[in-house]
C-alpha cells in the first residue's frame, strides 16, 4: 500500500520523485489561501471559529535536502530535511542506502536535531569573554574582532612558549573529514600540539595494535547477519547502535546471540542467552573457553598455523621469541633475507626441522603447532624453546572450568557449553564493547577474547571476527592531501600526559592554550575538574572553542566562534557500521552569523600562517571551498575512494571500496583470502608505524617486548580488578568505596550532545540518573527517585537513584553526557583518574598505540543527599 | 426587599460576575489555568455538573408528591421546588461551559449532533427539564401574576383552576425529564468501559436516589429559610425529611453494593481503584458516607427541624456530603490510568502506561503515572460563582415573583 | 480497505525513535506526546521490572473499529475516515474531553493552552516550531494543522498528511528497528494479515471490545 521512498537526491538536494508533490502542495496551499480568504468573508462562521489560529502558509517554499547526521555516535545516518521558508520543519531518515537492509538509518536523537539547531543554546555570534572563566559572561564581537583577538593571543603564546604550547584536539575524524581537516591542517602548519580523541576518549582498544597490529577494525552491521554465533562482551548495541540493532535481532534468526555482561542491559534483554559475570572478569571467562576449545581440539589448526604466531618458537630461558639470526642452522639464510625494517625473522618447526618463518608471505608452512625443542644458537649455546601454542596451553592450565567459574561467577557447565557452541557454530562474531575494555587491563581482556575467533578460524571471513564500535577513529581512506599538507608538523601528546602534566612529548612549558571544536572536554573528559582548575588558575592562558551550541566548554572559553550544524554546511563522512561515503549538505543557511569551521580556520590561518593560506582555497567561498576539498579527498583517497566522485555522492551514499567481495566491510579479508601479511594499514599512519607491532606479519598473541615479560603479560591472562590502580593508590578503598562506577551512554544523548534537547529531556523526566541494585540502595537507605551523591576521594556528582533489579551488586551506573548545569556543576568526570598502564607507552603512534583513558577503573560510593 | 435580601443579592450577583470574569480569563489563557491535565482531564467542573443536576431534583419531588401522590401539605413548597430545580439545572448547564475548550463552537451540537453520545442526550434532557421546570413554575405562579405582573399572565378564565389542571398535566412529563437528567448524567460516566470506577449499572439508580435526597434537602433548606420553621410547615418538612432519609439510605445502599461487588471479585483494576479510593481519598470517602447519613438522620429529628440554624446545618451537612460524593466521581476514575495491563512475564504485577500531561514547564516531568488533583483557584472561583448564580436566581425570583405562598408570608 | 498496523515487540528495542518522529512530524508541542513507548512493569523506561525480564510497549491511537471516543463525541468531530483511521476534525472539536474519558488507551491529548506558548517556554530561536508545515484536509475536514487551536483534543492520525501522499506514517518511516508494518487488514494476503495469522498477534485490552486495528506481535520467548 505504501511505497517506500525510492527517490535519490539530486545535486540541488530536491527529491526528484517528490518534486511534483511539493509543487502540488504549493499550489494547493496557495489556492487555499486565496479561496479560503473569500470563504471566510462569505461564511462568517468559518472566520468565527478560525479566528484564533490564522496560519499563513500560502507563500511557503519547500525543499527536501539530504544531509548526514554526524554526532559522535559515528552512526552517520542519512536524513532528509524538509525546509520551509528557510527553516527545517521536519527531519526523517533519508532511507536511500542501496541495500534496503540499511534503511531507515537514524534514531530519536537525529530525529530531534532541530531542537538543537533552533534551541535556546544555539550560538549566534562570535563571543569574547568578559567575566571570569566559566562565568558564561561574554560580549558579542564581530568576526574580524574575534578572529584578530584570538590570533593575537595564539601568536603571543606561540612566541613566548613555542607553538607546541598550543594544543588542539581532533575528535572523530570520520564524521567530517573536511571541516575537521581544516583544523588539523592549521595545527600542523602552525606546529601546534595535537591530542588524539581516540585515546583521550578511552575508546582505543589496545588489544587491537597488540594482537592485530591495527588501530581498530569491525564488521559492518549488515555482516552481523552472517554470523552463526554472536558473543557480545560489554556492549549495549541495542541502545548505542540503534540504527543497526535490527541486524542483531535478525542475526538471531540464523544464529545464536550470547551477551556477557554483569548487568541486565537492553542488549542482554534481547539475547538468546545472558551470561552475567562479575565485572572485569571477562579475560578469565575467555581463557576458560579457550582452554575448552583447545582441550577438545575444536580449534582450526590450519588457520592457527598460517595466520597466527601459534607455531612461532619462544626461548624458554629469556621468554623472547627465537630469531632466525640467533639459530646456528638458520643464521646464514637469515642474513641473506631482505625484509622491511619492521619485520623480524622468527623460527618455526615442521617436518623438516627448524624453518625461518616468512613475515611477508602467509603461505602454508605445515608448522608444528605444539612442541618443545632444543636449539643450538650461533654462540653454540643450546636453549630450550617451545611453540607459542605450547606456552599458551601452559598458561591456560590455570584456567580450569572450576577456577574460571569461581572468578567469574558463571556456572562451569554454562562456560563449557558456550565454548563448545561458539567453536562449533562458526563463523563466530564477537562485539567487544568499550564498557569492557575501558579498564586498566582492558587490553588483556581484549587479547583473551580475541583468542575465541582466532582459535575457531573466524577471522577475515564474512560474518566472522571481533569488532569494536566505540569511538571509532578509523580513518577510511588516505586524507593526507587535505589534513597533512607540505610543511605540516604536529606534536602529538596523549591527553593523559596533558592531564598528568608530564610525558615524553609533553611541551617544555606545558600546554598554555587549547583550541577545540566538536567536543566538550569541560564536561566530558577525564578529570574535567582539573581542566577547570587550570583554566581558573590561569595556567591555561587561552581557550578557543568552535561549536554550534553554548556548551559547558564554550562557557569556559575565552573566545567562542559560532559554527554551523551538519544541516548548514558541506562535509564528507565515512564511519563505522556501514561503509558508505556520504555528504553533509546545507539544507539551510548557517543560522545567524555562524560560519563553517573551514572558513574559521582559514581565517585563523590567514592571520597565523599567511604563507600557507593557499592550502585552504582562499579564493573560494566557504561552500565552494568545502566542495573542492571533497573532490580533492576523493581523488587522492587511494583504492578506497577510487572512481567515486562528488556527483555520485550528491545523488546518494556510495560504498567505499574494500578488498572483500561486494566491497563488504570484512576486516582482514585480504590477509586471509589472499594470504597477505598482517596488519593492513591504519590511516593516516604509514604501514611501518603499525606493522612494527606485528613483526611476524601474523596475528600475535605472544608479546615479548621487555615490559610484557616483566608484567607477566606475554600471553593474555586474567588480573585482579583495581589491584594495580585504586587498591594500590589507596588500600582503604577496598572497604570505603564499594561500588564500581560505570558511566554508560544514555539513549537520550550522544555523549554530551543533546544534553539540552528539550524533546529528549521530556523523555527522561529531566533527571540525571544513577542505577543501583535494589539491595545496594536499601543498604544505603536510598529509595527510588532519591537525589543521591556519588563520591570518592577525587570528586563527586549527583543524580536521582533508580533501583534497577538488572543492575549487579557492587555497581553504580551513571548515564554520562550531562552538561554541568544539570548537575549543579559537579562533573561526573571529577571522579575518574588518568591511570596509565606502562605497556601502553612501549610504542607511540597517536590514537593507535597510546595511553588510553580507563573510565571504568574507578571506585565510588553513593549516599542520599538529605533534602 | 429586606436589607438581608439586598445584601445577599449583591453578594451572590457580584460573585457570579467575578466567576464570569474568571471564565473569560480562562477562555483567553486556556484550560491550563485549571489543575487538570491529560491523565486527569475532568475535575471540579464536571463534578459540579453532577452536583447541580442532583440538586435540581427538588422540583420533581414536590410536583410528584403533590400531584401524583397527593401530598397537599407540600403545596406551599411547590413553586420553591420548581424554582430551585430551574436554578440548579441551568447552573448545571452553565458549569459545563468553562470545561469546554472551544465553547464558541457549541453550535456544532445543533449542526452535527452525534446521537450515540450520552453528552448529547444529557444536553437534550437538561434543556427539556429546564424548560419544563420553567413552564411548571409559570403555571404555578399564574394565579398570583397580578398587579404589575399581570402583563405576563396568559389570559385564561380561571387562572387558579387552569394552574391546577395544567400543573397536574405537566407533572408526569416533568417527572420523566427529571428522572431523565439523573439517569442520563449517570450514563455519561457509567457507559464508559475505559473507567472501571464508573462502569457500573448501579450508577444511574444511585444518581436518582442521591438526587432525590439532596434535591429535597435543597428545597427543605430553601423553604426553611423562606418560611421559617414554624409549626405550620413542620408536617411538610417532616415529609421531606423522611424522603431525604429514605433516599439517602437507598443511595448509600447502592454505593456500598457497588463497592462490595467491586472489592469482592478482587481483580487488579478494582484493587487499584480501591487503593485510590481508600488510600489518598479515605477521609473524603468517610465524609461522603457519614455526612449525608448524619444530615439525613438529624433532619428526621423534630428538634432539628424546629430550629432554623440546626435545620440549615443538617441540610448543609448533607449537601456538603453529596458534593464530596460528586467530587469523588473523578479521582478513582482518572488516577487509575487507562491502558492498564499485566506485563508479559510478570503475572503478579499490574502496570499502567504513563500519559503525557500536556502541560509543559521546563524542568518538570512530562509523563504522569499518578496525579494528586486538587482544583485550582480559578476552578474554585468559577464553581462558587455558578453556585452564587443559583442562589442569586432563587433570591431574585423570591424577591420579584410570587414564589412564596401568600398565607405564609 | 482497512488501514492496520502491526508492531513487532521482538523487534522493538524501546528506542523511542517513533515517539520523537511522531512528535516532530505532527508538531506536538512540548508536553504533548501522541505516541508512548514504555517498559511494562517498570516505573523507568529501559529499566527491567525484574532481573531477566524486559520488553517494550509502544502505544498510540489504536484506531479502534468500535471506538468509544467516536461514539462519545457529541459533535462528530472524531470520526472514522473511509480507510479506517480514526481522525479528529480540528475545526469541529469543542474540547469537551469526553473522548479522553472514553479512551481505554489514554492516547488522547488536549491543548490546555495555545501550543505556541509551550514552544515559547522551550525558548526556541525566533519563535521556531517544528512539524509538518501545512494544513491537511480529508474530505474537507481539517485533520492536521501544525499549530492546533487551544482547547481541542488531538491524537495520532496514522499521519493522515503522509498517507494521503502514499507515504507511511512518520513512526513507520522513523523506526530504526523496522518493528512497525502498515497495510490493509481487508486484504487476507497483506503482510499485516499474514503476520497477524502467523505470529499470534494480540490486541491491547481486547476485553474492552474496542476492536483495535493496531496489532502486536509478542516477543519471542527466551531459551532457558
Amino acid at each position: 500500500m505504501f511505497r517506500r521512498r525510492q527517490g535519490r537526491l539530486r545535486g540541488g538536494g530536491v527529491d526528484s520523485n517528490n518534486q511534483g508533490g511539493i509543487m502540488k502542495l504549493d499550489r494547493r496551499v496557495f489556492l487555499k489561501g486565496a479561496v479560503g480568504g473569500g470563504c471566510a468573508l462569505a461564511l462568517g462562521l468559518r472566520f468565527f471559529h478560525f479566528a484564533d489560529d490564522a496560519t499563513g502558509y500560502a507563500e511557503q517554499v519547500e525543499q527536501l535536502i539530504r544531509s548526514t547526521c554526524s554526532p559522535n555516535c559515528t552512526g552517520a545516518c542519512g536524513y532528509r530535511a524538509r525546509v520551509t521558508n528557510g527553516r527545517i520543519s521536519t527531519l526523517i531518515q533519508a532511507a536511500d542506502y542501496p541495500e534496503e537492509s540499511y534503511n531507515p538509518r537514524g534514531c530519536l536523537r537525529g530525529l530531534s536535531m532541530m531542537d538543537l539547531i533552533y534551541g535556546k543554546d544555539r550560538l549566534k555570534y562570535p563571543l569574547i569573554r568578559t567575566g571570569p572563566r566559566g562565568s558564561g559572561q561574554f560580549r558579542r564581537a564581530s568576526w574580524d574582532e574575534a578572529l584578530d583577538y584570538a590570533a593575537g593571543k595564539l601568536k603571543a603564546i606561540a612566541g613566548k612558549y613555542g607553538p607546541e604550547a598550543i594544543a588542539a584536539t581532533i575528535q572523530v575524524p570520520g564524521t567530517g573529514y573536511v571541516q575537521k581537516g581544516a583544523m588539523v591542517a592549521l595545527a600542523g602548519l602552525a606546529h601546534w600540539t595535537m591530542h588524539h580523541g581516540y585515546d583521550q576518549n578511552g575508546d582505543l582498544p589496545m588489544f587491537w595494535p597488540m594482537t592485530f597490529g591495527v588501530q581498530s577494525e569491525e564488521l559492518e552491521s549488515l555482516e552481523w547477519l552472517n554470523a552463526r554465533y554472536t558473543m557480545i562482551f560489554g556492549s549495549n548495541v541495542m541502545q548505542t547502535r540503534l540504527p543497526d540493532a535490527h541486524h542483531m535481532i535478525e542475526a538471531k534468526r540464523r544464529g545464536r546471540m550470547v551477551v556477557v555482561d554483569p548487568d541486565f542491559c537492553s542488549t542482554a534483554a534481547k539475547a538468546d542467552e545472558w551470561v552475567p559475570i562479575k565485572a572485569d572478569t571477562d579475560a578469565a571467562l575467555a581463557l576458560g573457553m579457550a582452554k575448552v576449545i583447545i582441550d577438545r581440539q575444536l580449534y582450526d589448526a590450519e588457520f592457527l598455523r598460517d595466520f597466527t604466531d601459534f607455531p612461532i618458537l619462544v626461548r624458554k630461558d629469556s621468554g623472547k621469541r627465537l630469531l632466525a639470526g640467533e639459530v646456528a642452522a638458520l643464521a646464514g639464510a637469515a642474513q641473506g633475507r631482505a625484509i622491511p625494517e619492521y619485520r623480524r625473522l622468527f623460527v618455526i618447526h615442521n617436518g623438516n626441522g627448524l624453518q625461518i618463518l616468512d613475515p611477508e608471505r602467509l603461505n602454508p608452512t605445515h608448522a608444528d603447532l605444539e612442541g618443545e625443542y632444543q636449539v643450538t644458537l650461533t654462540s653454540g649455546q643450546v636453549v630450550a624453546v617451545e611453540t607459542v601454542m605450547t606456552a599458551l596451553k601452559r598458561t591456560l592450565a590455570d584456567y580450569t572450568l572450576d577456577k574460571v567459574a569461581a572468578i567469574t561467577g558463571a556456572a562451569p557447565e554454562q562456560i563449557e557449553r558456550i565454548a563448545v557452541e561458539a567453536a562449533t557454530n562458526t563463523p563466530l562474531h564477537i562485539i567487544y564493547g568499550a564498557s569492557n575494555y575501558q579498564w586498566y587491563n582492558g587490553d588483556l581482556k581484549g587479547r583473551a577474547i580475541s583468542l575465541l575467533p582466532v582459535l575457531t578460524g573466524s577471522i577475515g571471513k564474512s560474518g566472522a571476527g571481533i569488532s569494536t564500535y566505540a569511538g571509532q577513529y578509523r580513518i577510511r581512506f588516505n586524507l593526507k592531501s587535505w589534513w597533512f599538507p607540505e610543511g605540516s608538523r604536529l606534536n602529538w601528546v596523549p591527553y593523559l600526559h596533558f592531564l598528568q602534566g608530564t610525558g615524553p612529548r609533553y611541551p617544555e612549558h606545558g600546554i598554555k592554550a587549547m583550541v577545540g571544536g566538536w567536543g566538550n572536554p569541560f564536561d566530558q573528559h577525564n578529570m574535567s575538574n582539573r581542566l577547570k582548575e587550570r583554566a581558573t588558575s590561569g595556567e591555561l592562558e587561552f581557550i578557543l572553542t568552535t561549536d554550534f551550541q553554548m556548551s559547558t566548554t564554550c562557557q569556559w572559553s575565552d573566545v567562542v566562534l559560532p559554527a554551523p550544524s551538519w544541516y548548514e554546511k558541506h562535509d564528507l563522512t565515512a564511519t563505522i557500521l556501514h561503509p558508505y561515503l556520504q555528504l553533509q549538505q546545507p539544507a539551510i543557511k548557517p543560522l545567524f552569523e555562524c560560519k563553517s569551521e573551514l572558513w574559521i580556520f582559514r581565517e585563523l590561518a590567514k592571520r597565523l600562517v599567511p604563507e600557507h593560506v593557499g592550502h585552504f582555497f582562499p579564493e573560494l567561498d566557504e561552500n565552494a571551498a568545502a566542495l573542492k576539498v571533497i573532490e580533492l579527498l576523493l581523488a587522492t583517497g587511494g583504492a578506497e575512494t577510487a572512481g567515486i566522485t562528488l556527483e555520485m555522492l550528491q545523488k546518494g551514499p556510495v560504498r567505499l571500496h574494500s578488498p572483500a567481495p561486494n566491497d563488504r566491510q570484512v576486516p582482514f579479508y585480504e590477509q586471509v583470502a589472499h594470504r597477505q601479511p598482517f596488519p593492513p594499514p591504519s590511516y593516516p599512519a604509514p604501514l611501518a608505524a603499525t606493522a612494527q607491532f606485528l613483526s611476524s606479519g601474523r596475528i600475535e598473541f605472544y608479546k615479548d617486548e621487555d615490559l610484557f615479560l616483566v608484567e607477566g603479560e606475554q600471553l593474555p591472562v586474567h588480573k585482579e580488578t583495581f589491584a594495580e590502580t585504586e587498591y594500590k593508590v589507596n588500600p582503604q578503598s577496598r572497604d570505603k568505596y564499594r561500588l564500581r562506577y560505570v558511566t554508560k551512554n544514555s539513549l537520550y544523548r550522544v555523549h554530551s550532545t543533546h544534553s539540552n534537547n528539550t524533546i529528549l529531556l521530556e523523555l527522561q523526566d529531566n533527571q540525571p540518573k544513577v542505577f543501583l541494585n535494589p539491595a545496594e540502595a536499601q543498604a544505603r537507605g536510598i529509595k527510588d527517585g532519591d537525589l543521591v551523591q556519588i563520591y570518592n576521594d577525587r570528586g563527586k556528582t549527583r543524580a536521582h537513584a533508580i533501583l534497577d533489579p538488572g543492575c549487579s551488586q557492587g555497581t553504580a551506573i551513571f548515564e554520562e553526557g550531562w552538561w554541568g548545569r544539570y548537575l549543579a556543576d559537579e562533573s561526573y568526570n571529577s571522579l575518574t583518574y588518568p591511570w596509565i598502564k606502562p605497556l601502553h607507552e612501549i610504542y607511540f603512534v597517536p590514537g593507535m598505540w597510546s595511553p588510553t583513558t580507563a573510565w571504568n577503573e574507578c571506585l565510588v560510593d553513593v549516599r542520599r543527599i538529605s533534602a | 426587599m429586606s436589607a438581608k435580601m439586598k445584601i445577599s443579592l449583591w453578594l451572590s450577583g457580584i460573585l457570579f460576575l467575578v466567576a464570569m470574569a474568571a471564565w473569560l480569563y480562562q477562555l483567553r489563557e486556556g484550560l491550563v489555568l485549571t489543575n487538570l491535565q491529560n491523565s486527569y482531564s475532568w475535575g471540579l467542573y464536571i463534578s459540579g455538573l453532577a452536583f447541580f443536576v442532583g440538586n435540581a431534583a427538588g422540583g420533581l419531588v414536590l410536583s410528584s408528591s403533590i400531584y401524583l401522590f397527593g401530598a397537599k401539605k407540600l403545596k406551599p413548597l411547590a413553586k420553591l421546588g420548581a424554582l430551585t430545580a430551574f436554578a440548579n439545572v441551568t447552573a448545571a448547564m452553565l458549569i459545563v461551559l468553562p470545561d469546554i475548550g472551544q465553547p464558541v463552537r457549541l453550535y456544532n451540537m445543533l449542526l452535527h449532533p452525534n446521537f450515540t453520545s450520552p453528552l448529547v442526550w444529557d444536553v437534550i434532557v437538561l434543556n427539556l427539564y429546564a424548560v419544563a421546570s420553567a413552564v411548571y413554575l409559570y403555571i404555578l405562579m399564574l394565579p398570583d401574576l397580578t398587579g404589575p405582573l399581570s402583563r405576563f399572565a396568559v389570559k385564561v378564565q380561571n387562572p387558579a383552576e387552569f394552574s391546577e389542571k395544567w400543573a397536574k398535566r405537566i407533572a408526569p412529563v416533568a417527572l420523566l425529564f427529571a428522572i431523565g437528567i439523573h439517569v442520563v448524567t449517570a450514563w455519561i460516566f457509567s457507559t464508559q468501559g475505559a473507567r472501571d470506577w464508573w462502569h457500573s449499572p448501579a450508577m444511574a439508580p444511585d444518581f436518582v436516589a442521591v438526587a432525590i435526597g439532596v434535591g429535597t434537602a435543597v428545597v427543605l433548606l430553601a423553604g426553611a429559610i423562606a418560611y421559617g420553621t414554624g409549626e405550620k410547615f413542620q408536617e411538610a418538612y417532616r415529609t421531606l425529611a423522611l424522603i431525604i432519609f429514605v433516599t439517602t439510605g437507598i443511595h448509600l445502599f447502592l454505593m456500598m453494593n457497588d463497592l462490595v461487588i467491586h472489592a469482592w471479585y478482587g481483580n487488579a483494576e478494582t484493587h487499584r481503584i480501591m487503593e485510590i479510593a481508600w488510600g489518598d481519598f479515605a477521609w473524603a470517602h468517610i465524609f461522603e458516607v457519614v455526612a449525608p447519613l448524619t444530615g439525613a438522620w438529624l433532619l428526621l429529628q423534630d428538634g432539628v427541624r424546629r430550629s432554623l440554624p440546626r435545620l440549615a446545618g443538617s441540610a448543609g451537612l448533607l449537601i456538603a456530603g453529596v458534593f464530596v460524593h460528586r467530587f469523588l466521581i473523578m479521582p478513582a476514575a482518572y488516577n487509575n490510568l487507562p491502558m492498564t495491563m499485566v506485563p508479559l512475564g510478570l503475572p503478579d504485577s499490574h502496570w499502567s502506561l504513563p500519559v503525557a500531561s500536556g502541560r509543559f514547564f521546563p524542568g518538570m516531568g512530562t509523563f504522569v503515572e499518578h496525579y494528586a488533583y486538587a482544583p485550582s483557584f480559578i476552578e474554585v472561583v468559577i464553581l462558587l460563582g455558578i453556585m452564587a448564580y443559583a442562589v442569586f436566581l432563587v433570591l431574585l425570583a423570591i424577591a420579584k415573583l410570587p414564589i412564596l405562598a401568600r398565607e405564609a408570608s | 480497505m482497512k488501514m492496520g498496523m502491526v508492531i513487532d515487540l521482538e523487534k522493538c528495542i524501546g528506542c523511542r525513535s517513533c515517539m520523537v518522529a511522531c512528535k516532530q512530524h505532527n508538531a506536538q508541542p512540548p508536553g504533548t506526546w501522541w505516541n508512548r513507548v514504555f517498559t511494562p512493569g517498570s516505573h523507568h523506561h529501559l529499566t527491567p521490572p525484574a532481573r531477566g525480564v524486559e520488553f517494550f510497549l509502544p502505544v498510540h491511537c489504536q484506531h479502534c473499529e468500535n471506538a468509544p471516543c467516536e461514539k462519545v463525541c457529541p459533535v462528530g468531530a472524531t470520526y472514522h475516515a473511509p480507510d479506517g483511521a480514526v481522525l479528529i476534525d480540528f475545526e469541529r472539536c469543542i474540547g469537551c474531553r469526553y473522548c479522553m474519558a472514553a479512551c481505554p488507551y489514554g492516547v488522547r491529548q488536549f491543548n490546555w493552552e495555545s501550543p505556541e506558548k509551550a514552544h515559547q517556554r522551550a525558548q526556541y530561536q525566533e519563535n521556531y516550531h517544528y512539524g509538518y508545515p501545512a494544513d491537511h484536509r480529508k474530505e474537507g475536514r481539517l485533520v492536521y494543522t501544525p499549530l492546533r487551536p487551544k482547547g481541542v483534543v488531538e491524537k495520532c492520525t496514522f499521519c493522515a498528511q503522509y498517507r494521503d501522499k502514499g507515504e507511511p506514517p512518520a513512526c513507520v518511516q522513523g523506526c530504526p528497528g523496522k518493528a512497525r508494518i502498515v497495510g490493509d487488514l481487508d486484504d487476507p494476503n497483506s503482510e499485516v494479515r499474514r503476520l497477524i495469522r502467523e505470529r499470534n498477534a494480540f490486541q491491547l485490552l481486547p476485553e474492552k471490545g474496542t476492536k483495535p486495528t493496531v496489532y502486536y506481535l509478542p516477543p519471542k520467548p527466551k531459551e532457558i
